[in-house]
């Protein structure tokens, strides 16, 4: 029982950090939230619907059309989050570099970014309704609904989407942390986090970086999107909202603009919920935002963050 | 008559949402940038929605005074700057984006507690809070005078030596404590006396509204209110208040102007189904784009001021 709470809170734990990783790569580079991030999750779920050929429901506008061809499940959930990545680019070109340029109050893009999020969430309800989607059975090539791996008498069933998750999820994670350490354009990202302007002077395009950056982070973020609606369902346009603020105590669990630090915090608060006894179950959704404040007054750098050094 | 009639709903709504604007300047005017205000507003709503339906409950068909209803409304405003306190001495430590960060889980933890404690209705919350007016046109009468008073205070206080205090925080935390400010106690009165006037504010809102629940003090809430301040202008207490008033009106008008009939049908369609709301959302980021600094700043005001007395001078300092 124990260890099939340990499994689900891993599963979930994983989209949660996947979803992190995207905040945590903008908040690196910008040392800002990116509050539509929550929106472009939610779009990548919807893109990957669409991509695979199923039909709209009956509100919004575009009710009962469907693509005229349908992908297998796996390209359209690539796809998708290829296209919540382009609608990152576009989010930072309309609300974030217009800013920047300008030399404005970086918290003012909070309330840009949640413009765009604003009007990304109406425009998916006035297309598509608000209805809830699922994916087709059958997504996961046929694989078997659960597979037992307890011995016999003691079963431990195991969701086969639960397992998908938690594959994918790392294999994000290893290839983000790969291309962050070992490339050159993952050095450049690291130098200006670092230090944007010096980087500038060392001829980085700091520009195009952070153009890339937002690409990266809302194609994570569509991603997870899918992931959870293969996991759970599609639960209408304002379904990433929820993810977007558990990802925020996520991100600071482990250490603001920390990558490793996503991927745990994330694991950790999927796997704290998971725990929750159930005659309390209700209050399972104030767990991530206690740790956060707790966080956030006894270790504001997080579990692997440095101490940023106070400089006057 | 007949157009307050018709607006009276909207106007009472624009005067809390300036009200809640206000709330989240007074610890901006120390440099806090917090965005509990939705929770204390919901706290002050809970007050007033258990005061009145269970402490002073009125007999069946006996109208619910006014007098009480500004009781609740000084009870809320008192509890919730005392918890005001209690949440902005630990959180003294933090500042910036942490502060933000904190004060959101503030607010959801709140909200998820109400969500569960049989006291606050849980899921459904509290409904049929007593009315003290016929119709909901009466709000105006506690709406505007608290809007007045909550108005003066603040243009009072940017005057005085609290506020010249909360000021020089803002501007530089070191150099204030350096000249002798004790930044500290000047932080913490900031942060609860927005959570005051966001608690008496939502007592108010409990009665108009009429039904209370965990769905008022939400995490969208708290980023619209820093839009209605950061839109407005954040360096003078006439921005949030512009902001407040201002962006609740243009859904209404847009929903309003979908009713004017000399619009093409697929645009009347638009506006009155979601529309307006992915309009709200491209102004929220065309208006931070176009206007960093706020739509009021206290240079505009200056301006505007010198204008009246001696418009010439007004006049070539506009063409630099």
């Amino acid at each position: 029982m124990l260890l099939q709470q340990l499994v689900n809170g891993l599963a979930i734990g994983s989209v949660y950090a996947i979803f992190a990783l995207g905040y945590t790569l903008v908040f690196s580079i910008l040392r800002v939230i990116n509050f539509a991030h929550g929106a472009v999750f939610t779009l990548g779920a919807y893109f990957t619907y669409l991509l695979i050929g199923a039909r709209i429901g009956f509100n919004g506008l575009l009710a009962q059309s469907a693509l005229p061809f349908g992908l297998p499940f796996w390209v359209a959930a690539v796809l998708g989050a290829l296209l919540a990545g382009l609608v990152g680019v576009v989010i930072e070109r309309l609300a974030f570099r217009p800013l920047r340029r300008r030399g404005a109050d970086p918290l003012l893009t909070l309330v840009s970014s949640l413009g765009v999020a604003v009007a990304l969430v109406n425009a998916i309800q006035y297309l598509v309704g608000a209805e809830n989607y699922t994916y087709p059975p059958g997504a996961l090539f046929g694989l078997p609904p659960a597979i037992d791996i307890g011995a016999t008498g003691s079963p431990l069933p195991i969701r086969t989407t639960q397992i998908v998750i938690f594959a994918v999820s790392m294999v994000l994670v290893v290839l983000l942390t790969l291309f962050v350490n070992r490339t050159r354009t993952g050095k450049a990202l690291r130098a200006v986090s670092e230090d944007a302007d010096t980087a500038r002077l060392l001829g980085i395009d700091v520009d195009r970086l952070i153009l890339l950056t937002f690409f990266v982070s809302g194609v994570l973020g569509g991603f997870a999107g899918t992931l959870v609606g293969l996991s759970v369902s599609i639960a209408g346009p304002y379904f990433g909202i929820a993810f977007g603020l558990k990802g925020l105590a996520v991100i600071v669990l482990g250490g603001l603009g920390d990558i490793p630090g996503a991927v745990v915090g994330g694991l950790l608060i999927g796997v704290a919920e998971s725990l929750v006894p159930s005659d309390v179950i209700a209050y399972r959704d104030a767990i991530a935002f206690v740790v956060l404040f707790v966080i956030l007054l006894a270790r504001p750098q997080g579990l692997l963050g440095r101490a940023a050094v106070q400089k006057v | 008559m007949a157009l307050l009639q018709a607006y009276g709903f909207l106007i009472v709504l624009m005067v809390i949402n300036a009200l809640l604007a206000l709330s989240l300047y007074l610890p901006l005017m120390s440099g806090q940038l917090s965005l509990a205000s939705p929770g204390f507003y919901a706290f002050g709503g809970y007050i007033a929605a258990i005061l009145s339906t269970r402490v002073f409950a009125p007999a069946d068909g006996e109208p619910y005074a006014v007098g009480l209803v500004v009781l609740e409304m000084l009870i809320a405003g008192v509890a919730s700057g005392a918890l005001g306190v209690l949440v902005a001495i630990p959180a003294l430590r933090l500042s910036g984006i942490y502060l933000a960060l904190a004060t959101i889980a503030f607010v959801e933890i709140l909200r998820v507690v109400s969500l569960n404690l049989p006291i606050t209705g849980q899921a459904v919350g509290i409904f049929g809070i007593p009315q003290p007016f016929g119709s909901q046109l009466g709000y105006l009468l506690l709406a505007i005078p608290l809007f007045l008073l909550a108005v003066v205070f603040v243009a009072r206080l940017e005057r005085v030596r609290i506020g010249r205090a909360f000021t020089a925080i803002r501007a530089d935390e070191l150099a204030a404590s350096a000249m002798g400010i004790a930044t500290g106690p000047y932080k913490v009165l900031a942060f609860a006396l927005g959570a005051a006037l966001a608690g008496t504010t939502g007592a108010l809102a409990a009665h108009f509204v009429n039904t209370w629940n965990a769905r008022q003090g939400t995490f969208d809430a708290s980023i619209l209110y820093l839009a209605f301040v950061l839109i407005g202008g954040s360096r003078t207490f006439v921005g949030p208040v512009v902001g407040g008033l201002v962006l609740t009106a243009v859904p209404e008008l847009l929903r309003g102007s979908a009713q004017v009939g000399a619009l093409p049908a697929w645009l009347e369609g638009f506006l009155s189904g979601g529309g307006r709301l992915i309009i709200f959302g491209v102004l929220l980021a065309v208006g931070t784009v176009f206007f960093p600094q706020g739509l009021v700043t206290p240079e505009l005001l200056a301006r505007l001021r010198r204008g009246r007395s001696r418009p010439e001078v007004a006049v070539a300092e506009a063409q630099p």
